[in-house]
């Protein structure tokens, strides 16, 4: 098959609703928002804990978090198969090869992208921000809300980022997910077997998809912040 | 109204100040000069909880406290505005009510503190502007009706009228000495000769880590 009737497969393939596809794309995207989902809660306020507060080891949580970011995803996913594996410490779930199992990799490969860029966007905020809620009589709680609400489009941005960073993943969902038909074969695991056989046209239409992802995550980002940089970049 | 003993604050083995003893009266206004690096504002900030320092002994209102670890109820008592006051993401109304909020009241009443608040300052136009928009002076106004609608007993103000001028400095000198008779004591770190000659101030200098009144 030439490029272009692989192109044209795509589209038709895209354009024509087929079930296989968007099964595919459904399990990631739906894997995706829930691992993110879980992940979310713990790293944002982990994130602005370790930003707020001054511990003993400080700077060895914060490179480990940072090098946990360039963790490949394949070896994520040994660990994970290990653990969830039926002479596993967690083999009694029953994960491997399931949803779950892919949303578990999905948590532990956003934790450390949320963790960094939310201790990243609290850091680089006015640290009077902080002194004036606390000042004004806040609770922590209110404190770390306040904040987290002023640096909310840093926290978006982590967000993104992560969105980004497990929707694109192959290493993980492949070895934890196995790549069942129709059960937890995501949108790269798909890209990779198709390819594997030859078949471009369903391998585009899922890259067709993981871009058209991409371009409207982040321009709901530039939306959100109201296009602020780029009117700065104008002026 | 408050009293510490022997208050001291080093960094690392630097000795900033050592006060044998720190009084202020209820309701009165003092200005706090001194050099640059005298620590001015790092004793409103410690004042204020911002900061850690040593006290052998303290009481606020009567009560013996601590200055650490700094007791929440304090934070209800004493309010410190920075030099260059920082706004949240919020209308101007918004950032006034900040602290009645964080007290829990509720909505009906705390509006209304902050309409007055606001008549206060004079910034009841703009009252659902966003403080991006917002002067210097304007900020600065709205900085002290967010600090005054809290009914502090305890005013700290670093340089209120630092980075203004003309109009928009006359404005804020205008309003200091009313927080004193709406009951709070208020303690300026300034160099403004004009409100250093305020009628009424008690002249505290910080000279060598040690406190003079003049």
């Amino acid at each position: 098959m030439g490029l272009m009737d692989a192109v044209r497969g795509a589209f038709g393939l895209l354009f024509n609703g087929d079930p296989v596809l968007w099964r595919i794309v459904w399990i990631s995207v739906s894997t995706s928002v829930l691992g993110l989902l879980i992940a979310a809660p713990f790293a944002v306020v982990g994130g602005y804990a370790i930003a707020m507060t001054q511990f003993r080891g400080r700077r060895v949580v914060i490179w480990l978090v940072q090098a946990a970011l360039s963790l490949p995803t394949v070896l994520i996913g040994l660990l994970l198969y290990m653990m969830l594996s039926r002479h596993g410490p967690m083999g009694g779930l029953q994960w491997l090869f399931s949803q779950p199992g892919i949303v578990a990799g999905q948590v532990v490969i956003a934790l450390p992208v949320l963790l960094a860029f939310t201790l990243a966007a609290v850091q680089a905020a006015d640290p009077r921000l902080a002194e004036t809620a606390i000042a004004h009589g806040a609770s922590p709680w209110r404190v770390m809300s306040t904040l987290l609400y002023e640096v909310r489009f840093g926290v978006m941005a982590a967000i993104i980022s992560g969105f980004g960073r497990v929707i694109s993943e192959v290493g993980c969902a492949m070895m934890v997910g196995g790549n069942i038909a129709g059960e937890t074969r995501t949108i790269t695991t798909a890209i990779a077997l198709e390819t594997s056989k030859g078949e471009f046209a369903q391998g585009i239409a899922l890259g067709v998809v993981l871009v058209t992802i991409a371009l409207a995550m982040n321009g709901a980002m530039m939306v959100l912040q109201g296009d602020a940089h780029a009117a700065r970049g104008r002026g | 109204m408050l009293s510490i003993a022997r208050l001291t604050k080093r960094y690392g083995d630097n000795l900033l100040f050592d006060l044998r003893e720190f009084r202020l009266d209820a309701a009165r206004a003092y200005v706090l000069t001194g050099m640059n690096g005298a620590g001015k504002s790092t004793l409103l900030r410690v004042l204020a909880g911002l900061a850690p320092a040593d006290a052998e002994g303290m009481h606020f209102a009567g009560e013996p406290v601590r200055l650490a670890p700094y007791p929440a109820a304090l934070r209800r008592e004493i309010v410190y505005v920075h030099q260059h006051p920082v706004m949240f993401s919020t209308s101007v109304a918004g950032n006034i009510g900040y602290g009645l909020k964080a007290r829990g009241m509720a909505h009906a009443e705390a509006s209304k503190l902050v309409e007055e608040a606001m008549h206060w300052a004079g910034v009841l136009h703009l009252r659902g502007s966003q403080p991006s928009t917002l002067s210097g002076g304007e900020k600065q106004r709205v900085a002290l009706a967010r600090a005054k609608v809290l009914h502090p007993r305890l005013l700290l103000l670093d340089e209120p009228t630092a980075s203004l001028d003309g109009e928009a400095r006359e404005q804020v000198l205008a309003l200091i000495p009313s927080l004193t008779q709406a009951g709070s004591t208020v303690v300026m770190a300034c160099h403004d000769r004009d409100l250093i000659n305020l009628p009424d101030v008690r002249r505290l200098k910080l000279r060598d880590g040690q406190l003079e009144e003049k």
